[in-house]
């Protein structure tokens, strides 16, 4: 049995993307996201979709192997389809029998789409080239108080280990003669509970035992902590950062 | 140091004491070990004296608890955590991040020192433990061995006054266990730190004089332990020729891509007790699996009672060949102690007369009659440990599969499994026992298998195993000579 294995996860890589510092990429998918819902152009809607999508290729992240792909473009077509026939104002550029396509229904499908696209998009390519890890030091380091960053990384570090643990628990149960592999839907509930009671009783062992071990570790004990691993700006984020600057200032004056 | 004042403790919604009118000083730079059977009380002394008892658990304390000046009682635990570092059983539960820097960081970024301090003390914690080759690595691909010496290097960094080792090597093979203690002894030695070990591995301990402490239902005395010689051992049971129970031929099989068996051939016949042996990660939990179909090879032959495991259920093989993982915890299932001991014959479809017959002799033979209507979870680690196998013996499998399952066991509870075990061996079945205590591979098994690296490079009797593994200077492996 493999595992729940996450599909929308951190790719190691050396692009130019991954190796921005994680808040200059989540100010850019901020920024990013702002202007796709601020503009009034479906042409730039239309740019940006491309835009975001090379980027893809240009950071080495595999455009075929992510699943989400193929959901979001399924979903972003359905949303441009739906407005297209279902807008009836507007001028009319085909009419076949009750359908009416217009002109402000295939735009309003542009926006829609368009945004769905750009916004996933650009939340993929984030959680593609930011290290988790990376992202809650880079965020406390930048002031959020170290308790919510270690939130992050407590949960990040406990996946691998539930991961694990569902497999022995797995495992355990066939060499009892537990049936999960000669199926029979009828047993599911007592096999539900013969599995996630151990994994919770397990699970919340875990997070107590951490907890305190934390504790142990002297977490907790001063309002503020140092850092041996510091997430660093190098002149990569200065120049994505200028090119933000001048991004948001050129937005602003062709959005007036 | 240390010093306890009538301490007495009981945990909540039970009725006996885990700790009974302890009384006991410990001074600056004493090496103590604290033996005793599991259950007796060990790991809740350790949890008291790094104060972890009075905030993780409500139960009813009494007397007093003094480290270095501090009131374990009432001070909170980060406050104890700069004179108290306590190195957890399982390194996987003490882990707080999840790279090795980050992991040895921690501790010091908490205590606020900088970023030059933190990598001189990195560098050296990982030095004494001999895991500077880690540092970059991430947790997570590191093998149990790896993991605990982490751990003891990220207590180590932070330089308390009292350092509490409970059962720190219960997960390592022989040489990783020896060189543990001796990074143990060595720390004291310099720093004239304060040493506590929680061990059932006596033997190791004794080359370095320790003061010796003993714990038993709660109550705590001064004496040494009694060492046995191995001489007592009792003559191997020679098998008879009957077909094989399991064939294999150039077994291969990989994990991840990366190949963890190579080439195994053997057969193993009814009424054989194989001992399997062998450094951390060198293949012996994936033999195992792949005897039972949880893992799949990836060539060779493979006849288990006369199935391919590949090609069957394995809730179907399952009724001939038991497994026992290593953690009890993630083998208990049912509402009680009863319906976990009669739940794999139930399965099976075994005649419930018989089930209820041979469940209640093996409860009561375990000592665990009396607590058959209690949820599982709340038995001893020892307990749930004899439950574990109770609940394979129940139906009587041909091929019994252990996983280290000796861990954390004091010696007379082994004895007891190690007696089923021998009974069942008597009886026909095989048992395959993968562990890393040469005295019991010597007292039981009749052969012994040794891997190195996915290879199996041993297959020989048991004495003739050890005189090869002698010869091939793998001290470590080999049973203490008479006493």
């Amino acid at each position: 049995m493999s595992a729940l294995h996450l599909q929308i996860a951190y790719c190691p890589g050396h692009s130019w993307l991954h190796r921005l510092h994680p808040l200059t990429k989540l100010l850019w998918l901020l920024a990013g996201t702002v202007f796709v819902f601020a503009v009034r152009d479906p042409w730039i809607i239309v740019g940006s979709v491309v835009l975001v999508g090379l980027t893809f290729p240009l950071s080495r992240l595999p455009w075929r192997g992510v699943r989400g792909m193929r959901l979001t473009l399924v979903t972003a077509l359905t949303l441009w389809l739906m407005q297209a026939l279902l807008t009836r104002s507007g001028p009319v550029l085909l009419a076949l029998g009750p359908l009416r396509v217009t002109e402000t229904g295939l735009t309003a499908g542009v926006y829609v789409a368009g945004r769905l696209l750009s916004v996933v998009w650009l939340g993929y390519l984030f959680v593609f080239t930011t290290e988790p890890n990376d992202l809650a030091y880079g965020l406390m380091q930048a002031g959020l108080p170290y308790r919510y960053g270690f939130a992050l990384i407590t949960a990040l570090r406990l996946v691998p280990v539930f991961e694990q643990e569902g497999q022995t628990i797995y495992q355990a149960q066939l060499a009892r003669g537990i049936a999960y592999d000669r199926g029979g839907p009828r047993r599911f509930f007592t096999l539900a509970r013969q599995f996630f009671l151990p994994l919770l009783v397990s699970a919340l062992g875990k997070v107590d035992a951490l907890a305190v071990s934390m504790e142990g570790r002297c977490f907790g004990k001063y309002p503020r902590r140092t850092y041996l691993r510091q997430v660093r700006y190098t002149h990569r984020d200065w120049i994505a950062l200028g090119l933000l600057v001048v991004g948001i200032g050129a937005s602003v004056l062709l959005l007036q | 140091m240390i010093h306890l004042r009538d301490f007495s403790y009981r945990f909540r919604g039970s009725k006996a004491y885990a700790l009974r009118d302890l009384t006991l000083d410990i001074e600056r730079g004493e090496f103590a070990v604290i033996a005793g059977p599991s259950g007796s009380g060990k790991s809740t002394l350790a949890l008291a004296l790094g104060g972890f008892l009075f905030s993780q658990y409500d139960g009813e304390a009494s007397g007093s608890v003094h480290v270095n000046g501090l009131d374990a009682r009432h001070t909170p635990i980060y406050e104890l955590a700069e004179v108290v570092g306590l190195v957890q059983q399982n390194p996987e539960t003490q882990f707080c991040t999840l790279t090795v820097q980050d992991e040895l960081a921690f501790g010091l970024e908490n205590c606020c020192l900088p970023p030059e301090e933190i990598r001189a003390r990195l560098a050296w914690a990982l030095d004494v433990v001999g895991a500077r080759h880690l540092e970059h690595r991430a947790l997570a691909t590191l093998s149990g061995g790896e993991k605990q010496r982490v751990a003891i290097a990220a207590m180590l960094a932070t330089r308390p006054q009292v350092l509490i080792f409970d059962e720190p090597t219960s997960n390592l093979d022989p040489s990783a266990t020896a060189q543990i203690f001796e990074v143990i002894a060595r720390i004291r030695a310099e720093d004239r730190i304060t040493v506590i070990v929680i061990e059932h591995k006596l033997d190791y301990l004794r080359q370095f004089a320790p003061r010796w402490l003993h714990i038993e239902g709660g109550r705590l005395q001064e004496r040494a332990p009694i060492f046995q010689s191995s001489s007592n051992r009792q003559h191997p049971h020679i098998p008879t020729a009957q077909p094989p129970l399991v064939r294999i031929t150039g077994l291969h099989a990989e994990h991840e891509r990366q190949e963890v068996l190579h080439d195994i051939s053997l057969e193993i016949q009814p009424g054989e007790f194989v001992a399997v042996m062998g450094d951390n990660g060198s293949g012996k939990s994936t033999f195992l699996q792949c005897l039972l179909g949880l893992h799949q090879p990836s060539a060779g032959q493979l006849t288990v009672l006369g199935h391919d495991p590949r090609r069957t259920p394995v809730s179907q093989l399952a009724r001939q060949v038991a497994y026992v993982f290593q953690n009890p915890d993630h083998q208990l299932f049912a509402q009680s102690v009863w319906d976990e001991a009669t739940l794999a014959p139930r399965n099976f479809g075994l005649p419930e007369g018989e089930i209820a017959g041979t469940a209640a002799s093996l409860l009561t033979s375990s000592g665990l009659h009396a607590r058959r209507d209690e949820h599982p979870y709340r038995l001893s680690y020892g307990e749930k440990r004899r439950l574990t196998l109770v609940a394979m013996l129940t139906y009587q499998p041909r091929l019994l599969l252990l996983d280290e399952i000796l861990i954390g066991q004091d010696p007379r509870n082994a004895e007891q499994l190690l007696t089923w075990l021998r009974e069942r061996v008597a009886a026909g079945s095989a048992v395959v026992l993968v562990n890393h205590a040469p005295e019991i591979t010597r007292r039981y098994a009749t052969r012994l298998l040794f891997f190195e690296a996915g290879r199996l490079t041993l297959d020989a009797p048991t004495e003739a195993g050890f005189a090869a593994l002698a010869a091939q200077g793998r001290r470590a492996y080999l049973p203490a000579t008479g006493a």
